[in-house]
């Protein structure tokens, strides 16, 4: 696929998640992971020392995280910062999008901010196995 | 705060009831108590516990409506004491309990609030955007009510609120079951992975009690019921000091089944169900026989007075 076409694609999926969201629709998460899948997709055909590769790797992450999977956006990130093209800038940017998303979701949840990493470890296995972790 | 959850596999083993009647014997043992009704789709804590609908009176507040608004606005939860009912207890006793139904069931609201909150939140969000609320509510009645115990009921079967009420949230999960394969072996599946279930951080291993209800007869000594018995005894945590797990058996009691509720009937006070309690609650809080007949005897005489 082409990245003219992976381009249009993912300006007409952003626009899509983010009219979902605004609407507060249930499925806007999947929007944003569809978003997230195209912006990967970007990424691998362009390198990170371009700047439309960097924007792509930021976008992956970013759409992760709205799309609430934040596994994934752990993924990616680790990924991305393994690259030897990747400039400190993009460190920093990508390092700073997971560390807001868990400030958010301390702020939000006041009595539970200790345990945010360890919840999500937990929502994950949650999330894979079901309840009880049954259906590992 | 100790967290005991109770489960079971199938309805109709006497969950709540015993919940129930925990919660206001520690109370009578002098100790804080919140009791938690996480059986959404079936709640009925309130029933348990004296706050039936009646008349005027209506519950308004609730779990599930607290965890409605949270998702609305989390930065600035409403008051825990809306959402929570005092429960009475015996006078001259220092304890105390409160207990935060699941919301006003069976009224149609409470139906329409289930519903929301099932659009809003899901509890295997895997950013833990389902699972912090829970946490949340869980830190705010440790850090502003201070309870010495949080009873769950977590209702039956396999399910996400219930897996995480027992599997993250308890200390102690009371395992009720019947004396049947079914029962038995839906039970055993669940002890299993609580026991290897992930825990947050300086959290002790699940300690599971295995309790038989509704007995009418003794167990058989063989056979598969037998063995998986045994299976269920060896998945229980061992007491401190204590080599051997123990089966709690609650003999089956027709007039606690008719009342729902414990009563100040003395065929019910001093039936054998009554004693099988006070040994299951020794269990489960540590207390001497005195303190455990004196709490009995409070909340003997309350019940009797209410009656």
């Amino acid at each position: 696929m082409s990245t003219d076409l992976l381009n249009t694609l993912v300006t007409g999926a952003i626009w899509r998640a983010e009219q979902l969201e605004e609407q507060g629709i249930g499925s806007a998460p999947l929007a944003w992971a569809e978003v997230s899948s195209l912006e990967e997709r970007l990424a691998i055909a362009i390198p990170a020392s371009q700047p439309e590769g960097r924007i792509a790797r930021r976008g992956a992450v970013r759409a992760a995280l709205k799309a609430r999977d934040s596994a994934r956006a752990q993924a990616l990130t680790e990924r991305y910062l393994a690259e030897k093209n990747t400039t400190p800038t993009l460190r920093t940017t990508l390092r700073q999008l997971l560390e807001e998303d868990a400030r958010s979701l301390a702020d939000r949840f006041r009595h539970a901010a200790k345990v945010v990493d360890e919840a999500r470890v937990l929502a994950l296995w949650l999330h894979e196995g079901g309840a009880f972790g049954l259906a590992a | 705060m100790e967290t005991l959850a109770f489960y079971s596999y199938k309805g109709g083993v006497g969950r709540s009831l015993l919940l129930a009647n925990a919660a206001r014997f520690l109370a009578s043992l002098g100790k804080g108590v919140v009791a938690l009704d996480f059986d959404f789709e079936a709640p009925g804590l309130h029933y348990k516990l004296g706050h039936a609908p009646q008349g005027e009176r209506r519950l308004s507040g609730g779990a599930v409506p607290y965890l409605v608004a949270t998702a609305r606005d989390s930065t600035s939860p409403p008051p825990l004491e809306e959402h929570m009912i005092e429960i009475p207890v015996p006078p001259g006793t220092s304890g105390w309990l409160r207990l935060m139904p699941a919301g006003p069931a069976p009224d149609r609201a409470y139906w329409a609030a289930l519903k929301q909150l099932g659009e809003a939140v899901r509890f295997d969000d895997p950013s833990g955007q389902g699972l912090m609320p829970l946490l949340d509510l869980y830190g705010r009645i440790r850090d502003e009510l201070k309870p010495d115990y949080l009873l769950i009921d977590a209702r039956t079967g396999v399910t996400e609120l219930g897996g995480i009420a027992t599997t993250i949230l308890a200390d102690t999960v009371v395992c009720i079951f019947v004396a049947n394969q079914e029962s038995l072996d839906g039970t055993l599946m669940v002890a299993e992975a609580l026991k290897s279930a992930p825990r947050l951080k300086g959290q002790r291993p699940i300690r599971v009690v295995p309790v038989l209800t509704r007995m009418t007869s003794q167990l058989p000594s063989e056979g598969p019921l037998a063995e998986g018995v045994k299976r269920l005894l060896d998945l229980g945590a061992r007491a401190p000091g204590k080599k051997e797990s123990k089966l709690f058996e609650l003999p089956h009691d027709a007039l606690v089944g008719v009342a729902d509720r414990i009563t100040g009937m003395p065929s019910v006070v001093f039936s054998p169900l009554f004693r099988s309690y006070v040994e299951l609650f020794r269990e489960l809080v540590p207390a001497s026989e005195q303190q455990a007949m004196e709490a009995w005897n409070h909340l003997y005489q309350d019940v009797s007075r209410m009656n």
